[in-house]
């Protein structure tokens, strides 16, 4: 059986009703990864998969539950699962061991999913295109020359890819939907805090989320609803009741409200996306939503707000990495000061020390009010034209990227041009409200083009309603 | 010759008496297996985040309201980014632009110093230097241990000031259960920032600092030394450099530190992984009701309404532990004035200089003894005896008191003083034919006290004496 | 204005503490001012009136004081590149 061509819904069923065991699911999937080893998606298949896969079996003959019970899932490898490797995709942590298990490593352990290897990023998490891996680039799942997007990369070609019915990423700035746009699959960024980031190796805290990537829009609400919730390890995760994503799907869109952000359609002019995204909208008002014209004046500034604030909080995040705790050592360091930055120098890659240093320099005495304090304030500003926005409508629609997966390799050189991959997917860490990316277009090659809606914070019902009704009745041409 | 003011301001830190660590639920304990009270939170392990602790931030709001700071409505946690081995995150999360405490005022004998702000930070790990060049070692166990930093304002100008400001600091502190202060143990550790100028100057000289001093001898030597070393720059005609000073406590002086610091750049900002904290008008006024009188105010009504004097007031107010005791007594005995003199004249010449103080008899004991006297059924001598056999080895008092004399019955009272009075007829004349019989009187008690090697109550046998020969 | 120096990547890779050779340097300057060009921007946004926010929480959110078991020592040296006598360590440090 091709058991990639199942949504993950339906492999449930499978396994629950006995069609298949988790064996022969997991030893698939690893076939899979085996075969397709040139994507580069995985970094490690851990060893005990196919044990867990086989305990699992038990529990699903003794009629245990577990909404994931026997499920193979792949991580992002900033993700911690206790006893693994889990190195960010950094020589630096190479080697690293996780002494705890994440709160969403946890969740899904608690659901019976197998959780079979880590997918490859970039490092740290800081990048677009999967290409500042230590480990190696990683191809786009449909086209080899490209890129895959990033920074899970990795995760969403695992997907893509037909190596795993789901994964996890993670998204600071559009890491986990800008890849699935790339790749053709289904990604969310939740709201801020309504997934712990206990666990995930932090890049700029005040702004990343994990993200489930899976095929579908329902497999994604069934998955959000498994990783949310308040966890006593994380301040910042939401009190806020989880709700049942699922049944806030009903198949209709009658009376919902559809924001057309006028700084979004000027932003989208003379790019592939445009002809196609016009059109979802005109399509949407025709099966009963309502169009209503909004404006977020300062929308264009999120890029530089972002590139401010992430890097502000990664110097700071990843001052841990200093050699005497964890992992890299320089060999030939004499002291304590040649500890810090020959294994620092030696152990990050250019794109993590590059946003170090711009970090300190937002952060650094005499420029901390123009540019750290001075990007708060603005993000501020945009949360109050934000809270204006959706008193007028439930959800705005955005492309998440402006045209198909580029060409690997074309953007090294211009990191600038890389970041303004990002431009339409940051605005929602910014926000810190929910972004969801769905196929909807057909670009150059017929490679795809990802659709995004956002949503007020915690109305991902609403998100996942209005992405399953594109989903099932908007023909992707 | 040209006299100077010497101008000092403390930033004095005190770990917090918390059961668990600032951000983590890691035990906050002294003298624990190197790195056995770590997790993944104090060592600053990839993924792990800060959660803080309730009590940390009442116990701040606590040690506000003992020095009348004003206490914000809203705290912020920030990084103070640096690499040092000490510090596992290479960040410490402290306080910068909104602390817990702000102002505040601590009254000493002759002048108020002003408190800028009391915040709640970290404590780093330890660094343990071997001799040699075997390495150095860390020990994180003290990495994320409360500790609560507390800046006042230049207004001190002699080294006894300081001194009396951090005793009585202290005092405030461990009097409210905020914070143990071993300062033996690092639990209570001071900088001093120093400079002089001529007197009367309203230029301030440039100053110095001396970090982490750990006892109020060095502190009071470390200025006199320094005050004194800048004063000679001074009459020398040479600048003070602005620095970060070592001071040598064996050696008795202060040095620059080999490593200068290049004017830091600690990059603070808020912690994202922290919220700022709410802090609500009713619960700053609960925290408030828990607070017991302050020293300040208890001395005053130990003089007031117990009559004690000043001094004695203020001896037993200095230490949390005398008053602990002392207010346990008088529940039950009911002299205060009694309670306070044995408390001074027994027990503290004996504890004076213990480094940790322990009284080794129990307040209730003590309190029977004193009601024993009081009833006239033992003698202060027989008592002191008593006292010193229970603070040597937990005996029973009823039992001593037995034993001891204070159990003489009045019927062997009598008896023994118609033995005295048949074997003494000459006495007894005189007794009778004296115009000043007292004195012959006390002759009789003197020898009741004799024969019974002072057990007897001196003031009933003179009583019954004078009846007997009165008849 | 040109903000980004030697002097500055200087002051900068030691707050990092990072070093960069003399060929990292050369394609990182460029690279580092066209990323603060983009990054200006915000200077064309007017925040006056704006007052610095920060997500908070009550009193009552924050965690209980209680004491929970720790990782063991070896759980905590487990990933440390060089340990003695149940410590990390490091090269001898000076005493101040």
């Amino acid at each position: 059986m091709e058991f990639e061509k199942y949504s993950l819904l339906e492999l449930v069923d499978m396994l629950k009703s006995k069609k298949v065991s988790s064996e022969e699911l997991t030893s698939y999937f690893i076939a899979q990864i085996e075969k397709k080893k040139n994507l580069n998606a995985v970094i490690e298949v851990f060893e005990d998969a196919l044990s867990k896969a086989k305990e699992a079996d038990i529990k699903i003959k003794n009629n245990e539950n577990g909404k994931l019970l026997g499920i193979p899932v792949i991580i992002k490898d900033n993700i911690l699962y206790k006893g693994k490797v889990c190195s960010c995709s950094s020589r630096f942590l190479e080697n690293y061991v996780a002494q705890y298990n994440s709160t969403v490593v946890e969740k899904l352990l608690r659901e019976g999913a197998v959780i079979i290897g880590r997918a490859n990023m970039d490092e740290f998490a800081m990048g677009g295109s999967t290409e500042n891996s230590a480990f190696g680039i990683t191809h786009n799942a449909l086209d080899y020359d490209r890129v895959p997007g990033g920074s899970s990369g990795g995760s969403a070609v695992a997907v893509a890819g037909g190596l795993c019915p789901v994964s996890l990423g993670t998204d600071t700035g559009g890491s986990v939907r800008q890849p699935c746009s790339y790749n053709g699959i289904v990604g969310i960024k939740p709201t801020y805090g309504r997934i712990s980031r206990y666990g995930v190796v932090a890049f700029a805290s005040s702004l990343e989320q994990v993200g489930p990537m899976t095929k579908t829009v329902k497999d994604n609400a069934y998955m959000l609803e498994i990783l949310s919730g308040k966890s006593e390890f994380d301040e910042t995760s939401s009190k806020e009741k989880v709700e049942d994503y699922l049944s806030a799907i009903k198949g209709k869109i009658q009376g919902l409200r559809i924001g057309v952000c006028k700084e979004i359609i000027e932003s989208v002019k003379g790019m592939e996306v445009e002809k196609p995204f016009l059109e979802v909208i005109n399509w949407l008002k025709d099966q009963g939503a309502t169009l209503v014209d909004v404006s977020l004046p300062d929308y264009n500034l999120s890029l530089a707000c972002y590139y401010i604030i992430a890097p502000a909080e990664a110097t700071s995040n990843l001052g841990r990495f200093d050699g005497i705790k964890y992992s890299r050592r320089s060999e030939d360091a004499k002291n304590v000061d040649e500890i810090y930055i020959k294994s620092r120098s030696e152990g990050f890659g250019k794109e993590v020390k590059r946003r170090i240093m711009l970090g300190n320099f937002v952060l650094s005495s005499g420029y901390f009010d123009a540019y750290y304090n001075k990007a708060k304030k603005i993000q501020i500003k945009l949360k109050k034209q934000t809270e204006e926005l959706f008193r007028k409508c439930d959800v705005v629609l955005s492309p998440t990227t402006g045209s198909v997966a580029f060409k690997l390799g074309s953007k090294n050189s211009d990191p600038v041009s890389m970041y303004k991959e990002d431009r339409f997917t940051i605005i929602s860490n910014i926000l810190g409200i929910p972004s969801l990316t769905l196929p909807f277009a057909k670009g150059e090659k017929d490679l795809p083009l990802g659709l995004q809606i956002m949503a007020n914070s915690f109305k991902e019902g609403t998100i996942y309603n209005l992405a399953d009704f594109i989903e099932n009745n908007w023909e992707v041409k | 010759m040209q006299e100077y003011d010497i101008v000092i301001g403390l930033e004095v830190h005190a770990e917090l008496s918390t059961k668990s660590k600032v951000f983590c639920s890691c035990k906050n304990e002294f003298g624990a297996i190197p790195n056995s009270n770590c997790c993944p939170v104090c060592i600053g392990l990839p993924g792990a985040l800060p959660v803080l602790n309730k009590k940390a931030v009442e116990l701040v709001i606590k040690a506000g309201l003992t020095i009348d700071s004003e206490i914000n409505d809203l705290a912020v946690f920030e990084r103070k980014n640096y690499f040092y081995p000490d510090l596992s995150k290479a960040y410490q999360i402290s306080q910068l632009v909104r602390p817990i405490c702000v102002g505040g005022e601590l009254k000493l004998k002759n002048k108020i110093v002003r408190v800028n702000r009391i915040h709640l930070e970290e404590d780093a790990g330890k660094l343990i230097h071997s001799s040699g060049d075997a390495g150095t070692l860390i020990d994180y166990n003290r990495g994320g241990v409360p500790l609560m930093e507390l800046v006042t304002e230049p207004d001190i100008s002699s080294a006894e000031e300081a001194v009396e400001f951090l005793t009585k600091l202290r005092s405030l502190l461990v009097f409210a259960e905020v914070a143990e202060c071993k300062m033996e143990q690092g639990g209570m550790r001071c900088d001093v920032n120093i400079s002089v100028k001529p007197k009367g100057s309203n230029v301030l000289g440039n100053r110095t600092e001396m970090k982490n001093l750990n006892s109020f001898k060095s502190v009071y030597r470390a200025i006199e030394f320094e005050s004194e070393r800048q004063i000679e720059l001074l009459e020398k005609g040479e600048k003070v450099v602005q620095e970060t000073r070592k001071w040598d406590d064996d050696a008795g002086i202060s040095y620059a530190m080999r490593k200068k610091e290049t004017s830091q750049d600690y990059r603070y900002f808020p912690d994202p992984d922290l919220l700022a904290v709410r802090i609500k008008r009713d619960e700053v006024e609960n925290i408030k009701r828990t607070l017991p009188l302050m020293p300040d105010e208890l001395k005053k009504k130990y003089v007031s309404e117990f009559g004690l004097t000043d001094y004695d007031a203020e001896i037993i107010t200095k230490e949390k532990f005398l008053i602990n005791f002392f207010e346990e007594t008088i529940k039950l005995h009911s002299n205060p004035k009694n309670v306070a003199n044995w408390l001074i004249t027994e027990i503290l010449s004996k504890i004076k200089d213990e480094d940790q103080p322990n009284i080794k008899i129990s307040p209730e004991n003590l309190a029977k003894i004193l009601n024993f006297i009081a009833e006239g059924k033992i003698t202060r001598t027989v008592a002191k005896e008593i006292f010193a056999k229970v603070w040597e080895k937990d005996e029973n008092i009823d039992a001593l008191v037995k034993t001891m004399g204070g159990g003489i019955s009045d019927d062997e009272l009598e008896n023994l003083i118609l033995r005295i009075i048949s074997s003494n007829p000459k006495a007894v004349e005189d007794f009778k034919a004296s115009p000043t019989p007292e004195k012959q009187l006390k002759w009789f008690v003197g020898q009741v006290m004799k024969e019974t090697r002072g057990k007897a109550n001196a003031v009933k046998a003179e009583e019954k004496i004078k009846n007997i020969l009165s008849k | 204005m040109k903000k980004f120096d030697l002097a500055e990547v200087k002051r900068l890779s030691s707050l990092s503490a990072l070093r960069f050779s003399e060929e990292e340097l050369n394609s990182f300057l460029p690279e580092f001012e066209n990323i603060l060009e983009m990054v200006e921007q915000i200077k064309s946004a007017n925040t006056d009136e704006v007052e610095l926010k920060y997500p908070e929480c009550d009193l009552d959110d924050l965690r209980e004081d209680k004491a929970r078991e720790s990782l063991s020592v070896q759980e905590v040296l487990t990933n440390s590149p060089k340990t003695r006598k149940g410590c990390f360590s490091v090269p001898q440090m000076l005493e101040d």
